[in-house]
């Protein structure tokens, strides 16, 4: 960022010296270049890969498919759409849910009740666990045999179906990923909201306003910035979930998601280019957040 | 690549085994001994997996290798599952010498691609005694020849607990057919326990099931042809075997999402569940539970459901030892897996502790316990060799599509007529090879 803005004044004036005019081109071409190399290489053969028939070892034996993946998964592949349905469940969960949960406590903390900071350290303890450490610890808890499950009694032969349960364990997965989501959205919102200009508060206060009108009038748009970020994170975490599922289930399978499909077709055993198509896919519904996550940094910086 | 440059002296040499076999019927030490003359320098060998036992057994093998040719063997052990999914890539790069391995589709594709190298050679060497089935077994169709040395193999099968079945009033020794076999679950359910243990969490557990039933209603040539796309799902034979599965379905745990192998292993443990279709690798469990516990587990062969077949098949994964194409030293890499299938190496392996059953005829079965003995009844009785779906089929097939369709199977069993057509219309847009 710092960069991109110095390398406007390095054009308009020329007085840089060599000395400074190599530290800023490795600057910017470093970067540049093993983003390049490490990410629009591979994505763009991963493109050209998706139509293409191929089992990952010898060059000679790319085969020209067409639209033949694309095919498949669209028409022949009933685990596409659930993998589909279930990462739009989990946008769905963490836009309703977990967002405003997470700017809820938010707003409550940074009004300075009572034990705040006891409140904001066990929410954001969860957020310091990564999400294959969270399934670790979820999973001993709630598996068959498990934890949870001996306390109520249960061993394995009637353990509580709850992985393996289509009508709960969605829910229960959200919860889990929810845990670690609400505390990193508090975080984020808190460190935004410290930026608030309490005046702005007092006035509003001041004027008779309630508190919800407070909170949707005045900090929700002067907000708007770290909105728009916690929005598009929101997004991009729903759509790259996997560490979570797999994890739990080590196979793609039960909970299918879009990522654990990539996978599942590009490496291990079975490889085939179906991975490369349905990475394709999944970048294509990223894109959009993506974009719209850097012009929004971007227009700040500009400011 | 490396394969190329070396098969006219390896042609040679296969000829001149194949006239010496005929006299030498016997004599296959002769030219063990002049073959292990020419191979020198050290030779890197991968454990797959197995923990402790696994490096001990692998050690007390290759330390009686240098102690024989005086070459080192410098060892390792990764993880199964890792190896395995990253096989194509370690092989591609300066992978050891010598690792075990699994005969059947992931030897031959790999093979096909030019990763492993023939050791054809080195089992004429062995001679007679390696088992006609199980060479058969290590061949790879596509070229008629070998790139494993298959050395172990171990049955799929019914196991249960001998005490359990006499508490039913049944007879623990005779659960033949598939009537036995309702009867036994029946009455189990009855009690309250678990019939028929299933855990399908990871997707590949349930192909065990399906494996069997469908060589026992169809037979093994129709089970094998169906895999390899020669026969479709949508058949109204495959829908056959799927009315049995489906019957199987009531007598399952209904967590069976939730429960992998292991989860199996410990219900029938536990007394809680009549009967586990399984590979026998758990029975090493039940011992590290309890002598008592190891000598009330029994194993006999899925019964018979279809006469025109009895019981003449069975899964059996076939393992042994292949050599890495690109690795440093392939001839040494091959004169390592040579002796892996030898007579002394098995005698070292048992040795180091391994309990596996070895193909190789030279293999002393007299001091085997009571479950052992019947593993071998049980292989024994089998005419075909299945080595289990995701060793029979394809890579990119088993896994991502048939693992899933199974999956969904027992989670609908009514839906059967359309999970069938979907994994045909899958299998039909796999790419041809």
């Amino acid at each position: 960022m710092k960069t991109a803005a110095t390398e406007v004044k390095n054009r308009s004036r020329r007085s840089l010296s060599k000395a400074d005019r190599f530290t800023l081109s490795a600057f910017v071409g470093i970067p540049t270049f093993l983003q390049i190399i490490l990410l629009w290489v591979p994505a763009v053969v991963t493109i050209i890969l998706s139509f293409t028939y191929w089992n990952g070892v010898r060059l000679s034996d790319i085969k020209w498919a067409g639209l033949s993946n694309y095919r498949n998964i669209f028409f022949d592949n009933p685990i596409f759409y659930e993998a589909l349905k279930n990462n739009a469940l989990w946008l769905l969960w963490f836009i309703v849910i977990a967002t405003p949960l997470g700017i809820l406590l938010a707003y409550q903390i940074d009004r300075q009740i009572k034990g705040h900071k006891i409140y904001e350290s066990i929410y954001y303890l969860p957020v310091v666990l990564s999400l294959a450490v969270i399934g670790i610890i979820w999973n001993f808890m709630l598996q068959p045999g498990g934890f949870v499950q001996g306390l109520m009694g249960r061993d394995i032969g009637n353990a509580i179906s709850i992985w393996g349960n289509d009508s709960i364990n969605t829910y229960v997965i959200l919860g889990v990923a929810s845990w670690r989501h609400i505390g990193y959205i508090m975080l984020l919102y808190l460190s935004g909201l410290k930026s608030v200009d309490p005046a702005l508060r007092e006035a509003a206060a001041m004027d008779g306003a309630t508190e919800w009108q407070i909170f949707r009038k005045i900090i929700l748009p002067t907000m708007q910035p770290v909105n728009i970020i916690i929005i598009v994170i929101t997004l991009i975490e729903s759509l790259r979930a996997f560490d979570l599922v797999y994890i739990i289930y080590g196979s793609p399978t039960i909970f299918p998601l879009l990522n654990l499909l990539v996978f599942q077709n590009f490496a291990g055993q079975g490889i085939s280019m179906k991975g490369a198509a349905y990475a394709v896919i999944l970048l294509l519904l990223c894109i959009v957040p993506i974009i719209t996550y850097l012009r929004v940094v971007f227009k700040e910086d500009l400011k | 690549m490396s394969e190329d440059k070396n098969v006219f002296s390896r042609r040679t040499v296969l000829k001149g085994a194949a006239i010496g076999g005929l006299g030498l019927a016997a004599g296959g030490s002769l030219l063990t001994s002049c073959g292990s003359d020419k191979v020198t320098g050290d030779v890197k060998w991968t454990t797959r997996g197995g923990g402790d036992t696994g490096d001990a057994i692998a050690k007390s093998v290759n330390d009686a290798y240098t102690a024989k040719t005086g070459n080192k063997v410098i060892a390792q052990q990764v993880n199964s599952d890792d190896f395995q999914n990253n096989f194509v890539q370690i092989m591609q790069g300066t992978p050891d010498d010598a690792f075990g391995w699994m005969a059947g589709w992931r030897t031959n594709a790999r093979a096909d691609l030019g990763l492993l190298a023939d050791v054809s050679d080195q089992i004429s060497d062995l001679g007679g005694a390696l088992s006609d089935a199980a060479v058969k077994g290590a061949t790879n169709p596509a070229d008629g020849k070998q790139y494993i040395i298959p050395t172990t193999y171990y049955p799929w099968g019914l196991h249960y607990r001998k005490s359990m079945v006499k508490d039913l009033g049944l007879d623990p020794e005779a659960i033949n057919t598939w009537d036995d076999f309702v009867k036994l679950m029946t009455l189990t359910k009855k009690k309250g326990l678990v019939a028929y243990s299933m855990g399908a969490k990871g997707g590949w557990e349930a192909m065990g099931t399906f494996d069997i039933l469908n060589a026992r209603v169809n037979g093994y040539q129709f089970h094998i042809d169906l895999l390899n796309g020669k026969e479709k799902w949508t058949d109204a034979k495959t829908q056959e075997t799927f009315k049995y599965f489906a019957e199987l379905v009531p007598f399952m745990n209904t967590n069976f999402m939730d429960i992998s192998w292991d989860g199996c292993r410990d219900l029938l443990l536990q007394k809680k569940a009549g009967a586990m279709m399984m590979g026998s690798w758990f029975a090493n469990d039940f011992k590290a539970s309890s002598q008592a516990d190891y000598d009330d587990l029994w194993i006999v062969p899925f019964p018979e459901i279809n006469p025109a077949y009895g019981i003449d098949t069975i899964d059996a994964p076939l393992d042994g030892i292949s050599v890495a194409a690109n690795g440093n030293n392939v001839e040494g890499g091959k004169d390592l897996a040579k002796f892996w299938g030898s007579k002394e190496g098995i005698e070292a392996a048992i040795a180091g502790g391994d309990t596996s059953i070895y193909v190789s005829k030279d293999f002393d079965t007299s001091g085997y316990d009571a479950f052992n003995k019947q593993k071998l009844n049980v292989l024994g009785a089998a005419k075909n060799i299945m080595f289990f779906a995701d060793r029979d089929s394809r890579g990119d097939f088993a896994g991502p599509i048939l693992g899933p369709a199974l999956q969904n199977f027992l989670k609908n069993p009514k839906d059967v007529n359309k999970i069938l057509e979907n994994t045909q219309a899958q299998w039909d847009a796999l790419p041809a090879l």
